[in-house]
């Protein structure tokens, strides 16, 4: 249908919704909820497109072995308990019975081996590092899932949420190309939410999956992602009660004063806990002056990350000290610090031999705005005026989602802006993005910049296989100096996005994923 | 010359050009008054007009939009005024060979012309911007590929007149080559009216470049005053200033330039009714 | 020339103009699609396909980008003749169907703009001709020089300033309000009480010129000998001069708002960014921050056809201000 009829569908279906049915004590069925999509995903399949707007809205089509908890602790999700051998080595996991997929078949654990040992080994570049520890996974019977890792790899049970490992059909995707099945348009996944229909441009509507392997969810009737492109506009709908939820950047950061002060809506930050999202300017190695390490510090003395926090995030943020967060296991404060001075920018800029030109000018680069928002727009802004303190020319090029993909994937670019997850262990996030083996053409979210260091390469994978809390600490410490002190990124903030979310919906963060969730305990009164 | 002093008498064009001098000086005391880049951060975001040394307020990344709507002057003049040479040049050369060798040619180059005319401007505009990527030489290019067909037409005009004049007959009898019966003879006498579409076409390059800007395709390095305007939209709610002055900055100046214009087309051809189009 | 004669006539020169310039704007597109840089399999497949080099592989074969450029620019052409404008691999939809989808929207907004301009506007300048010098008429003449000089997308948003976020009378953006019941009449009502604004935004400034174009007319027709014979002579009424005044002076005026149609289109494109209203301009801004260039392309060729009809319609004016205008005097 298109934009029009689907407006006079909505207006018949709220009036035909009987509001305030109950269930157990206090529990409601039914009912509709409005969000936002922002920017619109280019496909929901989690499995092969992991940007922030396909896993919010995916999440609830795709679901996977475990949930965890606030605090990282792991939660049944499709596996109802799970057991760890004393060595370490295998993980047995018993999923629940009749779990169906939305196109009715059953989901068993050949599934769950297709996707993780082969769908996702291709095309989801975070399970991919995860699963090739795995040595054997096998499926003794259609309710257990066994991996059998080569080594010992403690954050092994951290690898199963739905954005991580979002379990997808053997029976449509196995002998095909998968980024190609036509089936993708449909989204079939095992999570408590359907794919109804997606009027690109305007709205992705989804259903409540009848048969659910959880009998008393999903409470919610229907979900609808609205695409709302205009910041402005999305302002207005929130304010407006158009939409009673918000996520990650759909409210401006200058917008999120005057939501806290609305009466009907719930503030929060929590939710994003598994994420921690973790903001630098990618700097590519490759690339001069980028590929001198002198450059780099002077970028971090260049950036007055406090300013930068107050005005373009209107202070949404805590100031990065280096590669891991400080809400991620394993983060050591204790590393060089880097004060915001422009004098010791220009002394090692004049140590490395940049110096100022005839015209003035020791360099000039480009920089690549990444097109997730006006925010990122300022930002470049801020970093052009820190590097005209010291007389580099920073030129700002623009592009669109699938550009940008495209360019930092490929580095064809010089500096950008980039925002990555951390993911509750730095096995899982932070190692990305630093080791030489994660250096991959056309793979974004990967060591995208070039950097290399075997020292730093050993002391990853130590830490990955080690058993043991101290020593892991121990090694994550000391790979957090050398990385501070090499600056192969500049990081910049530790984000803290808000969620607003109507008084009348309930249980809408109860995870370390908060909105990703899938949803099935979300109730609105 | 009694030209000057036409004008001179003539009010709105006299008060069009006191306020285009009024915008000339503020473009070019821009780097004194605010020596500092436009871009610089200088205050807190979203600082109302007054406060913090900051007469016109502050923008969403706390500059001075003031310092902005000066050193953006500088930008939307230089734009203007090469634009609408470009477009001048084009449209004389289209206008000049289609009004003086006329037949095939006229009507090859009329159809032409009435071809650009026909098509939405602006959206050609965007079209060709997006596709040569923006940057100073491109959007200056593409406002000179919009805006020529009306200077085509009138300078098609004026030859068809002047070529049927006495001294140009008296010229081709003399067996003067071309280029100097155009050059010498036909060019100079229609320089008046090309000179007032020019000045008018320099107030329509503005508007277009604002607009382009306005939509995120003008050069992003170049503080403008239709990129300031664009910056502004989604905190108009918080920051009102942000959008007003620099939109207030164009009408001035587009104004002035529009006044100026007609009061040269009064002065210079009066016989030529005041048709806009 | 009369009747149907002249309607078969009408009809038929629409027809070849429409065609002409069709395939003269294809035929410009397609000379900018390789003028681009990149190279054209690249410019089709807009940034999002030109990623994938079976899309491109796949794009060069079906676009025959090897031959001779007379037989690519004929199969192009053949092409836009059968109303295919292209794939957008961003939006994963044909060309044509993004853009019918859109074009309602701004139609509804572009026709209502182009009306509401040449009715008020020739209406305020006819009665500020008639009362030349007054007041009134200087009021006029200052409103209408400060309006030509407007930014088109700035007035929106000074309008969205006053009435919405400071009056509140009005929505600042968007096409209708959601999630909330209404009658088919309510719909019409909230639809329209979103139109205002962007339809004054764009209708302001075309009301501005036409107003001053139709008052230097009324005053220049008003001078005609003919006329202050006729009223010296009392041999008509005031109705019948005032009337066949209007006439002769609408004609300058219909003839500018025919020019000024393509700018009026460009113009709608700019206040759909500003109010987010869900036609033709915002796919437009979507397709630049996409570097979509099919899509950009069909715009551009849709849009030029609708300015075609728009001149179409003011052709249809002259016809009835003054039945002995022939075809094509224009």
């Amino acid at each position: 249908m298109n934009r029009r009829e689907f407006t006079m569908a909505m207006l018949a279906g709220t009036a035909a919704i009987p509001l305030g049915i109950t269930r157990a004590v206090g529990q409601t069925k039914g009912g509709t909820l409005n969000t936002i999509i922002q920017p619109e995903p280019p496909i929901l399949v989690t499995a092969l497109n992991q940007q922030q707007p396909t896993l919010t809205l995916g999440g609830k089509i795709y679901e996977s072995l475990l949930k965890y908890g606030p605090d990282l602790k792991p939660m049944p999700g499709m596996a109802q308990s799970w057991d760890i051998s004393a060595d370490g080595l295998t993980y047995t996991f018993k999923l629940f019975p009749n779990i169906t997929f939305h196109d009715g078949k059953p989901m068993t654990a050949d599934d769950v081996i297709f996707s993780c040992m082969k769908l996702l080994m291709e095309t989801h570049p975070r399970a991919r590092g995860n699963f090739a520890r795995v040595e054997s996974a096998t499926a003794p019977d259609p309710l257990t899932v066994v991996f059998k890792l080569k080594q010992p790899f403690a954050p092994f049970l951290g690898c199963f949420d739905c954005t991580s490992a979002p379990i997808v059909p053997k029976h449509i995707y196995e002998n095909t190309d998968y980024r190609k099945n036509p089936m993708n348009d449909k989204a079939i996944g095992t999570g408590p939410f359907k794919l109804k229909e997606w009027v690109r441009g305007s709205h992705v509507h989804l259903v409540r999956h009848d048969g659910y392997y959880l009998k008393d969810q999903p409470h919610l009737d229907e979900i609808i992602y609205r695409v709302i492109p205009d910041a402005a506009s999305r302002a207005l709908a929130l304010e407006n009660g158009t939409v009673q939820m918000v996520q990650w950047s759909d409210i401006e950061f200058f917008d999120v004063e005057r939501f806290k002060k609305q009466a009907n809506l719930e503030y929060t930050t929590k939710g994003y806990e598994y994420f921690a999202p973790h903001q630098w300017f990618e700097l590519n190695n490759r690339v001069a002056p980028m590929n001198d390490k002198r450059f780099r510090q002077a970028v971090m003395h260049l950036i007055d990350r406090d300013a930068f926090n107050k005005r373009v995030y209107f202070g949404n943020a805590k100031v990065a000290t280096g590669p891991i967060s400080s809400k991620t296991r394993f983060y050591d404060g204790n590393v060089k610090r880097y004060d915001y001075s422009v004098d010791k920018a220009k002394a090692l800029l004049d140590e490395m031999g940049l110096k100022p030109g005839a015209n003035g000018k020791r360099a000039e680069i480009k920089y690549l705005v990444p097109p997730y928002g006006e925010v990122y727009q300022r930002a470049g802004e801020f970093l052009r005026q820190s590097f005209a303190r010291v007389n580099i020319d920073l030129v700002l090029v623009g592009t669109d989602m699938a550009g940008w993909a495209e360019k930092v994937g490929n580095w064809d670019y010089e500096i950008t802006q980039n925002l990555l997850y951390q993911l509750g262990d730095p096995a899982l996030g932070v190692a990305r993005t630093y080791i030489s083996s994660n250096i991959k053409k056309g793979i974004l979210f990967s060591n995208t910049q070039g950097y290399s260091n075997p020292e730093v390469d050993r002391l990853f994978e130590e830490a990955a296989v080690a058993t043991d809390d101290a020593k892991r600490q121990e090694l994550y410490t000391k790979v957090q100096q050398i990385l501070v002190e090499e600056v192969p990124v500049a990081w910049t903030l530790e984000l803290e996005y808000p969620i607003f979310y109507d008084k009348a919906l309930k249980n809408v963060v109860t995870t370390a994923i908060g909105t990703h969730e899938t949803f099935g305990v979300v109730t609105k009164s | 010359m009694d030209a000057v002093r036409a004008f001179m008498r003539h009010p709105s064009g006299m008060a069009g050009l006191l306020m285009l001098i009024a915008v000339l000086i503020v473009a070019i005391s821009a780097p004194f008054v605010f020596p500092e880049s436009p871009w610089e951060m200088i205050g807190a975001p979203f600082t109302p007009p007054g406060e913090d040394g900051m007469w016109l307020g502050g923008d969403t990344l706390g500059r001075d939009v003031a310092a902005g709507i000066a050193h953006g002057a500088r930008v939307s003049l230089m734009i203007g005024i090469a634009s609408a040479l470009a477009a001048v040049v084009i449209g004389v050369l289209v206008g000049a060979v289609s009004g003086y060798f006329g037949g095939k040619t006229d009507m090859v180059l009329m159809r032409l012309t009435e071809l650009f005319q026909t098509v939405p401007a602006f959206i050609l505009a965007i079209l060709l911007v997006a596709i040569f990527n923006p940057s100073l030489t491109t959007i200056i290019l593409t406002i000179g590929a919009v805006s020529w067909p009306q200077v085509a037409r009138l300078t098609r005009a004026e030859f068809l007149r002047l070529r049927s004049r006495e001294f140009v007959e008296a010229s081709l009898c003399q067996g003067e080559s071309t280029a100097r019966i155009v050059l010498g003879h036909i060019l100079p006498n229609a320089m008046s009216p090309i000179l007032v579409v020019g000045s008018l076409t320099v107030a329509t390059a503005i508007l277009l470049e604002s607009a382009l800007s306005f939509m995120g395709l003008g050069d992003p390095n170049l503080m403008s005053w239709g990129f300031m305007i664009g910056a502004g939209r989604t905190v108009i709610r918080t920051a009102w200033w942000v959008s007003v002055f620099p939109g207030v900055a164009i009408l001035i100046t587009v104004l002035a330039i529009n006044l100026f214009g007609e009061g040269l087309s009064d002065t210079l051809n009066p016989r030529v009714s005041r048709r806009r189009a | 020339m009369k009747g149907a004669a002249a309607f078969g006539l009408a009809a038929a020169t629409l027809l070849v103009r429409l065609v002409a310039v069709i395939l003269l704007i294809a035929t410009f597109n397609f000379i900018l699609v390789r003028a681009a840089p990149g190279d054209p399999a690249q410019v089709m497949a807009g940034q999002s396909g030109a990623s994938d080099p079976k899309i491109l592989a796949d794009l060069r074969q079906e676009y025959g980008l090897d031959k001779p450029y007379i037989v690519q620019l004929g199969t192009h052409l053949a092409r836009v003749m059968t109303f295919d404008l292209g794939y957008s691999y961003r939006q994963r939809q044909p060309v044509l169907t993004l853009i019918g989808e859109r074009l309602p929207a701004t139609l509804l907004l572009t026709l209502t703009a182009f009306v509401l301009a040449l009715v008020v506007g020739t209406t305020l300048g006819a009665a500020a001709g008639l009362a030349a010098g007054s007041v009134v008429d200087t009021i006029f003449t200052v409103l209408s020089l400060l309006l030509y000089a407007t930014p088109v997308f700035w007035l929106g948003l000074m309008l969205v300033l006053v009435f919405s976020v400071t009056l509140g009378w009005l929505p600042p953006f968007g096409y209708e309000t959601i999630n909330v019941q209404m009658t088919p009449f309510q719909k019409v009502l909230d639809i329209g009480r979103h139109m205002i604004m962007p339809v004054i935004s764009l209708a302001a400034i075309y009301l501005a010129i036409y107003a001053r174009l139709m008052r230097s007319s009324i005053i220049e027709v008003s001078h005609q000998d003919f006329i202050k014979t006729a009223r010296a002579k009392g041999l008509a009424g005031p109705q019948i001069v005032v009337g066949h005044m209007l006439r002769n002076a609408l004609v300058p005026v219909v003839t500018v708002a025919g020019m000024q149609a393509g700018a009026l289109v460009g113009g709608a494109v700019v206040i759909e960014t500003v109010f987010a209203w869900p036609g033709l301009g915002r796919l437009t801004f979507d397709a630049v921050l996409q570097r979509d260039y099919p899509v950009l392309l069909g715009i551009f060729l849709i849009l030029s056809v609708v300015v075609i009809f728009l001149n179409l319609a003011t052709d249809l004016v002259y016809r009835l201000i003054d039945p002995r205008m022939t075809t094509g005097a224009a």
